[in-house]
């Protein structure tokens, strides 16, 4: 009988964005309308509070942001020689901006924390559209074996 | 809060902030535009603003903010022209470095090793000439402005910004990654950091070109660097020679030159006027550096003008000991100006005439033959040996071949009292 904690996966809930949408969460207008220092705030209120919660149910593993994608460094095979190009990604592409992980009961749930999201404040260009995906992490060859 | 206040604070910071903000991204070329425009900023807000609670983070926030803004445009003007910036990685970036275990972690770091002193690397390498060394040394480390840069080398700033943008892509094209180099290469290369801070030194204390105005300012400035080298590197002997060199030559700079700008040699000096503090600092730098491993050249120099420092007369010059540190310094550094300064030491302990004939040997030296100092110790050396005649000529050789007009004026004048 396995113990409830070898039950447990984690899964990575992927946040994604584009460099316009950093810019306009920065506030800088250009091809979306910027983000006011209200509408960031009630965001990171939110996001807070989710994850206020995340740690309080002990599902809490890992999170972090990354930066702008304009900071970005793509290392490539060509010709057998490793070249690196910087700024890989056009404005509009959208990128992984940024990642929470969870360790709960199952997908279900990992779904269900992910769908919480969906009733953060949106910003000036509303939520339409927006997504997070959410992707069951590989401990090793028993994950896939058992 | 004053601006002096400001500027110091800014030109200290100026190095730690570039090495955070390249360390992080990258792009040391584009970076450095970066820390300028944020220091920029800060010199014109601070001073009425006050200073931020932590500058260096503010520095480094603005930095990295406008550093993402230029990368932006680059990019987007690259996508345009459909050209990738792409780079080929060096060699050094695929193995280890053979000091580096696979972690990452250099095994024989230099403790605590600072950014600042990973810069002074980069605008030191050797791929760089030595003008475009000094430019980029006194930019990114010093925190000097380009047009104060020009002005210090009486170019205009549109000269040297070239020149300091020339030697960012130089250094852009060589791939260098950030970080510490190893050894044995990291001794090579403290080396030439050291040659550029004294290159730097020399530059404002010898003035080759132009008036004396502002030239004061490289010295202090080269001397407020190798104090950054020695507070990193406190146990390196020759880190330490070289800023009791830089002191104990710049303690005379009061008496060198007299009311009219002309010089005056050692020997003639008001000793009175010397800076005591300076020499008290380097003769103890200098006595605590000599006992302890092998002794290079900075150090024997400076040991040599210690003796002339403490000496109380030109006459109690202790020249027998200036000799045999002159003989201990043609060991480790090799050439005919060091020769030559060793023939003045033996003319004073032996006489003229066994200065005269080592001198008899650098004229055939093509490197110095032609070099005004060569004629000016023959002049000197021959006035002691009372041959006035031959003494006037060998003043107005050395005159012809000077650029320096306050010295032009000294030997022309020297010459002129052999005449009468």
């Amino acid at each position: 009988m396995p113990s409830r904690k070898k039950a447990r996966m984690k899964y990575m809930i992927l946040l994604c964005g584009s460099q316009q949408d950093y810019d306009a969460m920065s506030g800088r207008a250009a091809d979306k309308p910027a983000w006011s220092a209200e509408d960031f705030a009630a965001m990171g209120a939110f996001m807070q509070s989710w994850n206020n919660d995340l740690v309080a149910s002990g599902e809490f593993v890992d999170a972090r942001g990354l930066a702008e994608p304009v900071h970005t460094r793509r290392v490539q095979l060509r010709n057998g020689v490793p070249v690196v190009t910087d700024g890989p990604y056009a404005e509009t592409q959208e990128v992984l901006a940024g990642y929470t992980i969870v360790e709960c009961d199952s997908f279900d749930r990992a779904t269900e924390i992910a769908a919480r999201l969906s009733t953060c404040p949106p910003g000036p260009s509303g939520a339409e559209g927006q997504y997070v995906d959410v992707r069951p992490i590989l401990e090793g060859r028993d994950d896939l074996e058992a | 809060m004053t601006a002096d206040t400001v500027e110091d604070l800014l030109r200290r910071l100026a190095p730690q902030v570039l090495g955070a903000v390249v360390r992080r991204y990258g792009h040391f070329d584009t970076a450095e535009d970066a820390v300028q425009e944020a220091l920029l900023a800060a010199a014109t807000q601070w001073p009425q603003d006050g200073i931020p609670d932590n500058p260096r983070a503010w520095l480094i926030t603005v930095a990295a903010r406008r550093l993402t803004d230029l990368l932006r445009s680059a990019q987007a003007r690259r996508r345009r022209e459909d050209t990738a910036a792409s780079w080929t990685l060096p060699e050094q970036w695929l193995a280890p470095a053979a000091d580096r275990s696979a972690s990452g972690v250099l095994s024989d770091a230099v403790p605590d090793s600072d950014d600042t002193l990973i810069l002074l690397f980069l605008c030191c390498h050797p791929a760089l000439s030595p003008d475009l060394q000094i430019a980029l040394t006194l930019r990114t480390v010093g925190g000097l402005r380009t047009a104060e840069i020009a002005r210090v080398f009486l170019v205009p700033a549109a000269t040297m910004a070239q020149r300091i943008s020339r030697a960012k892509q130089r250094i852009r094209a060589s791939g260098l990654p950030f970080r510490m180099p190893a050894e044995p290469e990291r001794t090579r290369r403290l080396s030439a950091v050291l040659h550029v801070l004294y290159l730097i030194f020399t530059e404002g204390y010898a003035s080759t070109s132009g008036p004396s105005l502002y030239r004061g300012e490289l010295s202090a400035e080269a001397i407020r660097l190798v104090r950054i080298v020695h507070r990193l590197l406190p146990r390196d002997g020759e880190v330490t020679g070289l800023i009791a060199l830089m002191l104990l030559t710049d303690a005379r700079r009061p008496a060198r030159t007299g009311p009219d700008g002309g010089l005056i040699p050692l020997a003639e000096q008001d000793r009175s006027h010397w800076n005591r503090e300076y020499i008290s600092e380097g003769v103890a730098l200098i006595t605590g550096a000599l006992p302890r491993g092998a002794t290079g050249p900075y150090q024997l120099q400076a040991a040599i003008a210690a003796i002339h420092d403490e000496a109380p007369t030109a006459d109690a010059t202790d020249w027998p000991q200036i000799v045999a540190l002159y003989e201990l310094l043609m060991q480790v550094s090799e050439g005919p100006m060091v020769a030559l300064n060793h023939a003045v030491a033996v003319a004073m302990a032996r006489g003229p005439q066994a200065g005269l004939d080592l001198l008899k040997k650098l004229e055939t030296d093509h490197r110095i033959a032609d070099h005004h100092r060569l004629h000016a110790v023959r002049g000197h050396l021959l006035e002691m040996a009372g041959d006035p005649a031959a003494a006037r000529d060998s003043y107005l050789a050395a005159a012809r071949r000077t650029n320096s007009l306050p010295e032009r004026r000294y030997l022309t004048a020297r010459a002129a009292r052999l005449t009468s």
